[in-house]
């Protein structure tokens, strides 16, 4: 009984209106973001999809593929432009993707057959690299394309040597594939898996360290406010000679020192992190095709972030720390006791949740257009992504992030000072219910 | 002329009215007492002086400035130690008597002169080198009176001073009101619910309650008045009678 009497109390004092209200928006926001996002993960994992194929052998043989590919739930959007610059038949060809079948294909594949175990044909597979989420990768079908192809080769080659299943086994590689990736309307011969995989392990801490820097600068500011707040130190302060915007100024400054120390700290590190990564040579010689190390192709693709690049990435962090500190003096206004001042984190939590995840996982711009929209609304989105737009070239919406958030900034720190300087620093609280309380305390 | 001039000051919060239309003064050296039950709108009056929130309605003149006109002027002129006020815990007494002292001084030497005040005031001693988180209730209190008063302000305002606090931290802090309003002619603008306190500390009082102020004078007078034998008959009788 007693237990019980006390278990009752300690719930009373855990679950709270703020608490419940924090788990429904959180709860409300997450679904909603992955039913969003639910239409993009479904065709992005469909294994049939539109591939873009320029037949330039134009035999039987050839058509024959096209149709199997097309039996097979492709859709063939047949390409009869020609480039030797890749990038530029991409681009003349409207297509991000594309499936050369070069000319003399049908003869090498066949002639192949009375030859060694191997078939000496290759296909050359074009992707243009616009984003490295795990979604966008997922989406490409030329992949899958390129391998029923492989099969229907291997298939028509054993046909025509008439081998036995053991001599069957012993064909590893029955088409070559050179891979050619194109970015920023340049283009290198490797594969985007490849270049994929190295950006990620390099992109990877950004999302981190913002995310820390987030929560980290948040706490920092509605502990300060609060603790302030709480112990009435603040009223001590803001009844001496100094202007309230002096105070406020103050603990903002300080505040985005330690953030920025913070910052630079984090991004010179990453810089070495990079910089360690980049400069030793990969092991890909046979598919890179040449002595070229991923840095050199990555240099060649634009891919390689420099020190101005580093700048713009940190300018969008310091964006994000100051956007925090200006809505974390709000909500740290809106503290008036210790429990309270716990849950105000929530909000900037979720909000730096949401896409923290979802720049892991998918490209943003693949969302539908509300999802995009409410994803991009959160300012700290953009700065997930700076490091994706400087080096896929979207200056624009790297800019226009930018600018989000230095007028997100301003229209906080508009109510941040608009708190501060009224009655309401003192007077404004977010105590569901217990409002009246509140008052009759400070009367 | 007064060193506070409180002139039908009114605040209105969204539902309630805190204060209805206050009006009193306190002379130099004067130890004037806000008394009242809480919520009565002691603190919201006291808040209205000490320019941290702005009346709806009224005006007080600190030292012949106005709140609504010249509030930096008027917050050069007093001090104010809210009620249950707490100090920087990761500072050290000392560090904390600096920091205050920097706000309303001039230049070094007024700061190293506040800071010196401060320090003989609230006999703390050596533990005004630790930190102010180990200090007790008693101990952050002397800290903070002696911090309210080291600026020699023409008008300082305590919130409950003795709150919370022991009979003999309680008494020393009395005393040293007392002493301060006698010796260097400090006003002091008192607010408290503990009326046999205020009996012992103040020279006048102003009885408040549902944010009006019912009855201002000195203690003798409005007992004699009111035929109490202490300042709690004289609260009841007063707010019974109005």
């Amino acid at each position: 009984m007693k237990f019980l009497n006390l278990l009752k109390k300690e719930l009373h004092e855990l679950i709270n209106v703020q608490m419940i209200i924090g788990l429904v928006v959180t709860v409300g926001l997450l679904m909603s973001v992955g039913n969003m996002m639910s239409n993009v993960m479904d065709d992005a994992t469909s294994e049939t999809g539109t591939v873009n194929i320029s037949d330039r052998d134009d035999t039987e043989f050839t058509r024959s593929i096209i149709s199997s590919l097309e039996s097979a739930g492709f859709e063939v959007n047949r390409v009869n432009e020609d480039n030797s610059d890749r990038a530029k038949l991409l681009e003349s060809a409207g297509c991000d993707s594309l499936i050369i079948i070069p000319k003399g294909f049908t003869d090498e594949a066949l002639d192949s057959a009375s030859g060694d175990n191997t078939v000496s044909v290759g296909l050359e597979l074009i992707t243009s690299l616009k984003s490295t989420s795990a979604l966008a990768s997922m989406s490409d079908k030329t992949s899958a394309a390129a391998e029923i192809i492989s099969d229907i080769v291997k298939k028509e080659f054993m046909t025509q040597k008439g081998l036995s299943e053991d001599e069957i086994g012993k064909i590893e590689v029955p088409l070559n594939i050179s891979e050619v990736t194109v970015v920023n309307g340049k283009s290198a011969v490797v594969s985007p898996e490849i270049l994929t995989g190295m950006i990620q392990s390099q992109g990877m801490l950004i999302p981190i360290v913002v995310f820390i820097l987030v929560m980290f600068t948040s706490q920092m500011i509605i502990s300060a406010i609060s603790t302030e707040k709480i112990d009435k130190t603040l009223e001590t302060l803001l009844s001496a000679p100094v202007s309230r915007i002096s105070v406020l100024g103050a603990k903002m400054l300080a505040a985005a020192i330690v953030a920025i120390i913070n910052a630079a700290v984090y991004m010179v590190g990453f810089y070495g992190y990079m910089g360690s990564m980049l400069d030793g040579a990969v092991n890909n010689a046979d598919v890179v095709g040449s002595a070229l190390t991923i840095n050199d192709i990555m240099k060649e693709l634009g891919l390689k972030i420099g020190i101005s690049g580093f700048i713009l990435v940190g300018l969008q962090m310091f964006m994000t720390i100051v956007i925090c500190l200006a809505a974390s003096l709000i909500l740290g206004a809106l503290v008036n006791d210790t429990k309270s001042a716990q849950t105000m984190l929530m909000p900037i939590m979720v909000l730096a949740m949401v896409p923290y995840f979802v720049s892991m996982l998918y490209d943003i711009n693949m969302l539908s257009p509300v999802a995009r929209t409410l994803v991009y609304a959160i300012p700290f989105t953009h700065t997930f992504n700076a490091m994706n737009n400087i080096m896929f070239g979207n200056m624009n919406l790297y800019w226009f992030g930018l600018a989000y958030q230095f007028l997100l900034f301003i229209v906080c720190m508009f109510f941040a000072v608009r708190i501060f300087t009224s009655d309401k620093i003192f007077t404004i609280s977010l105590n569901f219910g217990q409002k009246k309380k509140f008052r009759s305390k400070h009367k | 002329m007064p060193v506070l001039e409180v002139k039908s000051l009114s605040k209105q919060y969204t539902k309630v009215l805190a204060a209805d239309s206050v009006s009193f003064s306190v002379d130099e050296g004067e130890i004037f007492a806000l008394i009242g039950p809480n919520g009565a709108g002691k603190t919201t009056t006291i808040r209205m002086i000490s320019t941290l929130i702005k009346p709806t309605s009224g005006d007080a003149v600190v030292a012949g400035h106005s709140i609504l006109t010249e509030p930096e002027k008027v917050r050069a002129s007093i001090t104010y130690l809210p009620d249950e006020a707490g100090a920087y815990k990761t500072m050290t007494g000392k560090a904390y008597l600096k920091f205050m002292a920097g706000m309303f001084a001039k230049n070094k030497a007024e700061i190293e002169e506040f800071t010196a005040r401060a320090e003989k005031m609230c006999g703390l001693g050596d533990r005004l080198n630790e930190k102010i988180g180990s200090y007790s209730r008693g101990m952050i209190r002397k800290l903070l009176l002696s911090r309210a008063v080291m600026t020699r302000p023409k008008l300082a305002i305590l919130d409950e001073p003795t709150s919370g606090l022991d009979v003999i931290n309680a008494l020393e802090i009395r005393k040293m009101i007392k002493e301060l309003s006698r010796t260097e002619k400090t006003s002091f603008l008192l607010s408290s619910h503990n009326m046999l306190e205020i009996e012992f500390v103040s020279d006048r009082v102003g009885i408040i309650a549902g944010g009006k102020l019912l009855e201002v004078g000195k203690i003798d007078e409005i007992k004699e008045k009111y035929g109490a034998a202490n300042l709690e008959e004289v609260f009841e009788r007063v707010v019974n009678s109005k």
